[in-house]
Formats: structure tokens, sequence, C-alpha cells
């Protein structure tokens, strides 16, 4: 009996403390607005408006030779990755143009170009790429040499009179399905990454700041004097805020993801929404680890930007994460977040169960345990 | 007033220790960790040929690397089911007849499986793919040429591959996505160490409700501004010079450009951030509100919008209008120009000029904001 009304009691505590949290955070309008834009607006503008292929590359073109042949070549770099902005007479030009960031790529056609193609000679383009950004100069130049090569090898063909024999020759051709997003749909996938990113960035610091506050304002200590467990204290504060981005998730997905980009949840969402609650809780652990280190908002901040920014940009949302150095990937390996893309693209796209994903959530909740653990640990510590 | 905040801030070891060596681990973090050439793909292959033929096709992908290969698959299943479970992002099939049919000179198709869930990485790994099969195809052709024609190698290789394209990368000319990387890595720590630190420091001031004895006091609302947002100008500026110094002795990327246009344009970013900073700190009330508004509006805009990953040229239009409302897109270009380019002033006084005004704007708006404080 007294066992059942002692569980009881201490549900109800937990449920006071919890909704003392939420009332909190309700009257912080501007957080709540913020928190409110996060999840839609920022989702919308960034799932509609980035795209990492090569997108619209600022082409100009030196023509010397002014053939058919040269003008045929030109006219096969076209959007998406390509946008022709002009014809230049000299070449100075188009390396002032690079200089002033107007265009990426300089093509250079040399006079002959036409008569050595029709001839059976072998002949040369130059092309000049602007490399400060390296993956997209790269891909501009692995573009150009494909459309080249598939060009040479058409006319030359063509003018050795055998283009019309096509089959009787030995070609590979390559046939490519795409899997899980068939269309390559940029904005599935930047939707989606995005959405990730808040749901981290707000799981690491809600709840830090908010037992920081109580740290800060020393009402912290008034909770400890007060019938409420250490356990009570953390764990309440981590269920609102845990709530909150559960709901603020649901807005992204069915009021921008599922509607404006026809993002399909081929999986369970009942199961992706646990996993979700799984993921904040976890890295909520390190934002609570975060707050027993510090004494102040301040260095919150300063400890949770420590952790944010890494997770954020070597987990694998922003670059792949197969070619990362060994000791990052090493060091990741501490990072929910790394575990909780394999769930959502998993869950989302693929269709994936937990027979398939019974790992990425069996390190999650290994990781989110020990981490909770630790942070209770010190956080009895200091007030004992 | 900058004193008073210098040695409150100074006050807070722990915290002042953080606001050095955050920028400065950052760096060395983001700079060796952020590799954004794709590489090592992994892929499976199934080989319904079993051939010579097949092998050396198969091999060719197995070697390159750009590919990181894990093993035989038996049937379709198995591929996938590795796929689905993300343990591979490629597969290659090979179909039966493979060599039969290409020494019949007859065209056969290889079947290529790719993973879509992140759109960049499939099209770079699709390029890939289409490389190594243009390669096999060449030898191929050379090989049918002379046999059926009677043509010397040279000859076939004229004929199959009339067109070479030379390319000449300018301004980072080893294509080392570090040198690309790092320059820009020191505007993102600027533009997110330098705004959170003010406005932490300013709602610290108006949460404690010390700010009341400023109101109180006779110190002028421009007095009070500056001498907020000095010392944090300061510590970020020392940062400059550190990260620039990291940059060049430890990343070894070249600096080409001119140090004092790079430092003058380094002051008026780091004015236009704390501006941010303090304006942020202005509309809010809690310090939990001011760090997290900070952090989102300093972040994600920076890693999406700057022309860090994505160039300013291919976002569509919504994203790029957003791209020059902040300052960071101007800095990158500065800083990029600066290190690699080599460009001066005569190039660059557009983004100049438009952190100029950002500065402005931001200095005349929150001294407008803080007036009406004291009234209500």
């Amino acid at each position: 009996m007294t066992v059942g009304r002692g569980a009881a009691t201490w549900g109800q505590r937990l449920v006071a403390l919890t909704w003392k949290e939420l009332l909190q955070l309700w009257r912080d309008v501007p957080l709540l607005l913020f928190l409110i834009y996060s999840f839609s607006l920022s989702v919308l503008v960034s799932g509609a408006g980035i795209t990492m292929q090569l997108t619209n590359a600022e082409l100009l073109v030196h023509d010397e030779d002014q053939s058919p042949s040269s003008r045929e070549l030109i006219h096969r770099f076209q959007p998406p990755y390509f946008a022709l902005v002009g014809a230049i007479s000299d070449p100075r030009e188009g390396l002032r143009q690079l200089d002033e960031g107007r265009a990426m790529v300089v093509l250079d056609i040399p006079p002959r170009f036409h008569e050595a193609l029709m001839s059976g000679e072998r002949t040369t383009i130059q092309l000049l790429v602007d490399t400060t950004n390296a993956p997209q100069g790269l891909s501009a130049a692995a573009y150009t040499v494909r459309i080249a090569a598939s060009f040479g090898t058409e006319t030359a063909l063509a003018s050795a009179g055998l283009s019309g024999a096509k089959a009787s020759m030995p070609l590979v051709s390559s046939a490519h399905r795409v899997w899980f997003n068939p269309t390559q749909d940029e904005r599935w996938f930047q939707s989606i990454s995005h959405l990730l990113r808040m749901i981290t960035l707000f799981a690491v610091l809600l709840p830090a700041a908010a037992l920081v506050r109580e740290k800060e304002r020393g009402t912290v200590e008034q909770l400890l004097v007060s019938p409420v467990s250490p356990f009570q204290i953390m764990f309440s504060k981590v269920l609102a805020m845990s709530g909150v981005i559960l709901l603020a998730t649901a807005l992204a997905l069915y009021g921008v993801l599922h509607p404006v980009f026809h993002v399909p949840m081929k999986g369970s969402a009942a199961l992706f929404f646990l996993l979700t609650a799984l993921h904040v809780f976890t890295t909520a652990g390190f934002g609570l680890v975060a707050a027993t280190l510090a004494k102040n908002q301040a260095q919150v901040a300063m400890m949770a930007l420590f952790v944010v920014g890494p997770m954020l940009l070597l987990s694998g949302i922003t670059s792949p994460f197969e070619s990362m150095p060994q000791w990052v990937q090493a060091i990741m390996t501490l990072s929910p977040l790394r575990y909780y893309i394999d769930i959502t693209y998993g869950v989302m796209l693929k269709g994936a169960g937990l027979d398939l994903l019974w790992k990425p959530v069996g390190a999650m909740l290994l990781l989110g345990g020990t981490l909770f653990g630790s942070g209770m640990w010190r956080f009895r510590r200091q007030f004992q | 007033m900058a004193l008073k905040e210098w040695k409150e801030t100074t006050r807070d070891r722990l915290f002042l220790l953080l606001a050095f060596l955050l920028p400065a681990l950052w760096l060395v973090v983001f700079g060796y960790g952020l590799n954004l050439d794709v590489e090592d793909i992994p892929f499976a292959v199934l080989d319904r040929d079993q051939s010579e033929f097949s092998r050396e096709y198969l091999q060719r992908f197995i070697q390159s690397r750009y590919f990181s290969f894990r093993g035989y698959a038996h049937d379709e299943r198995t591929l996938d089911r590795l796929l689905t479970e993300t343990k591979i992002r490629a597969a290659i099939i090979v179909p039966e007849r493979f060599q039969e049919q290409l020494i019949a000179g007859e065209a056969a198709t290889v079947q290529t499986l790719l993973d879509g869930t992140f759109p960049l990485h499939t099209d770079i790994a699709k390029g890939y793919v289409i490389a190594i099969n243009q390669a096999f195809t060449e030898d191929r052709l050379i090989d049918f040429f002379r046999r059926s024609r009677g043509l010397t190698q040279e000859q076939a290789g004229v004929l199959v591959r009339p067109l070479s394209v030379e390319v000449r990368y300018l301004y980072n000319e080893e294509v080392r996505s570090t040198w690309s990387m790092v320059p820009a890595l020191v505007m993102f720590t600027l533009m997110l160490a330098s705004p959170l630190l003010t406005a932490l420091g300013v709602v610290r001031e108006k949460e404690t409700g010390s700010i009341y004895n400023i109101y109180s006091s006779t110190v002028s609302r421009a007095e009070f501004l500056t001498g907020k947002l000095l010392p944090y100008i300061l510590i970020s500026l020392v940062n400059v010079c550190v990260l620039w110094l990291m940059a060049v002795g430890l990343f070894q990327v070249p600096f080409k450009g001119y140090f004092l246009l790079f430092f003058f344009a380094a002051v008026l970013f780091v004015c236009c951030t704390t501006g941010i900073g303090l304006l942020i700190s202005l509309l809010v009330q809690t310090q939990m509100a001011a760090l997290i508004i900070t952090m989102v509006v300093a972040m994600i805009p920076t890693i999406l919008f700057s022309g860090l990953l994505v160039p300013v040229a291919s976002l569509t239009r919504g994203a790029k209008v957003q791209a020059h409302l902040f300052p960071a897109m101007y800095f990158t270009n500065i800083v990029r120009g600066s290190f690699l380019k080599g460009v001066g002033a005569d190039v660059l006084w557009i983004d100049l000029l438009a952190l100029a005004i950002f500065a402005a704007a931001m200095g005349g708006l929150t001294y407008h904001l803080f007036t009406k404080r004291p009234k209500t």
C-alpha cells in the first residue's frame, strides 16, 4: 500500500514539476515564437532553398573557333548544372571575372577545333575553374570532362561513319537505379536534415539552460530542501522540454515536410516519434552534464556550443560520414545525432523497422543511460 | 564602462578561457574533420558473369580510392538488405553473358543501385561510376577497333577519344578541401562566438536587475552601448589574430592578399556580429532566450547561406535574399578573396561597403531601441 502511495506522490510531484517547467517556458514569449519559427518557416526556407549539388555554376565561354562543333559543345552545358553568363573575346577578361567571383568556370575553345575533330586529330579544350570552394570546383570539372568525353566520342564516330552502328560495338552502358529518393529530390534531404539540426540544437539547450537558471538564481537549493529528489528535478525538465520538442517536430512534419515537400513516411510514424523522444533524451543528457559543470548561463552557452557545433557538422548531415578521417568517426560514436540520422532516414525514407535498426537504437540507449547517470551523479554530489 | 564590463568578463575564469579556447579548438576540429570530398563510398557487388571481363570491370571499382569494397553478394535480396541497413551506399550488378556480349561486339548494360537519401553524395557517386564505366568502355572500344579495323593502339585511341579537357584549377591549385574550408571557418567561428558573448553579457545585467543602476546613473546611452561592446570586440579581435595565425601556420593555407585589408574587414565584421548580439539582448528578457535565439540566428544561416558549404549562386531566390541580409556572406567573400585569390580593395569594396552599412545599421538600431527601455 505505502509503496503504491509513495509511487503515486512521486509521480504527482514529477508531473507538478514538469508543469512548472512548461509554464515557465510558456511565459517566455520571444523564445516560444522563436521555437515555432524554427520548426516551421525556417525548415521551409532551407528545404526549398538549398541545393548542394552543382547548380547554376556561372560559365563564361571564350570561343576562338565559332564553328558548328564549338557551338554544339557549348550548347551541351545546360542548366541546372551550368548557367551561361556570357561570351568573351579576351582571356584576361575571363580571369578578371573569376577574381571578382562573377564567374566560376571559363571554357576556352581553341581555333581549328571543328577542323581537327572532322579530320580525326586529337584536340584539347581548356577549362579554368575557381576552386575556392573545392568540392564545387571538382564537381564542375567532372561534369565538363563527362560532357566533353561523350561529345568527342559521338562526333568522332559520326565522322567515321559509325554512328548508326552503336549496337554492334562493345559499349558498356551504366544503368542507375536510385533508391529511397528516386528523383533525387534534394528538398527531401535538406528539409529532413534541417529538422534534425533543430531538434538537436533545442534538445541540448532547453533543459541545460533551465537547470542552470535554477542554479544561478539559487532556486535549486529551495528545490533540494523540498521533498523532491534530484532525479525528479532533472527528469522533469527533460520531460517538459522533450514534450515541447516532440510537438514542434510534429508541427514541422505535418505542417511543412508532408504537405509542402511530399516527404514520405514509409515506416511507422509512431516508431519515428518514439525514437525521436529517445534522441531528445540522450542529447539532453549532454546538456545536463554541461549544466552540472557550469556556474552560470554564459558558461553553459559556451559548453553547449562546444558540443553542438561538432555534433551538427561532423555527424554526417553536412558531409559524408564514410569519408571522414578515422579519428573523427571514432569520436562521433559518442554523438547521438550520428545514430539518429540513420534512424530517421531509415524509418522515413527506407521504411525500416526495429528489426533493422536495433543497432543504432541500442547504441543510443546505452549512450543516453550513461550520460543521464553521470549527470545525476554529478548533480547529487554537488549538493550533498 | 568598458573597464567595468572587462572586469566582469574576466572575473569569470571558465567563461574567459572558453571565449579564447573555443574558436581555436573549433578551427582544429573542423579544419581536420570536415572533409567534404566524397571518398570511400561503401559498396557491394553481385557478379553474375564470373568472367575475366567482369572481374576486370569490378577491379576498377575495388581499386578506386573513391569506393570502399565491402564484399560479394550472392543475390539481389542481400543487396536490398544491405542498402536498407545503410551498410552500403552503392551496389553493382554485372549481368550474365557480360564477357560473351562484349567479345561479340555487342552492347552490355551494368546495373548500379544507389542510395538516394543524400542526393549530393548520390550525384557525386554517380559521377564516379560513369567515369570508371567510361574508361572501361574506351578500353574495350580501342581493343575492338584494333582487331576489326587493324588500327594501331594510338590511332584507335584518337578515334575513341578525340577530345581531351585540360583543367586548370585556380586559387586552390591542389584543390584541397581544407584550403577552402579553413578561411571560411575563420568566419564561422567569429560569427558564432562574438554575438553570443555580447548577448549573454547584457541580458545578465537585465536579469539580475543591475541594469537599473545604469538607467538611473549619468552614463549616456552611447557610453553604455560602446562600453558593453568594446570588451567583446577586443576579445574577438584577439581571436581574429589567433585564427589567422593558425590558418597560415597550422593548416598552411596560403595568404595571398593584404593583411591590413583583411584585418579592417574583420573589425567591421566583428562590429556587425557583436551588434547582432546586442540587438537580441535588448529584445529578450531571459538569458535562456538570448542564448537560444543567438545560437539559432547565428548558426543556421551561417552554415547554410554564407557560402561556407553552398555557393550563394546556387541558392534559390528566397534563400539568396536571406543570404544577402546577413553579414556572413560578405565576410566569406573577403576571407576567401584575401586568403586564396589575393585580390584587394578594388574587387572587394562592395563587400566592405555592405559590412560597413550593416555595422552602422546595427549601431543605429540598438541606439534607437535602447532609448525606449527606461521609459517602460
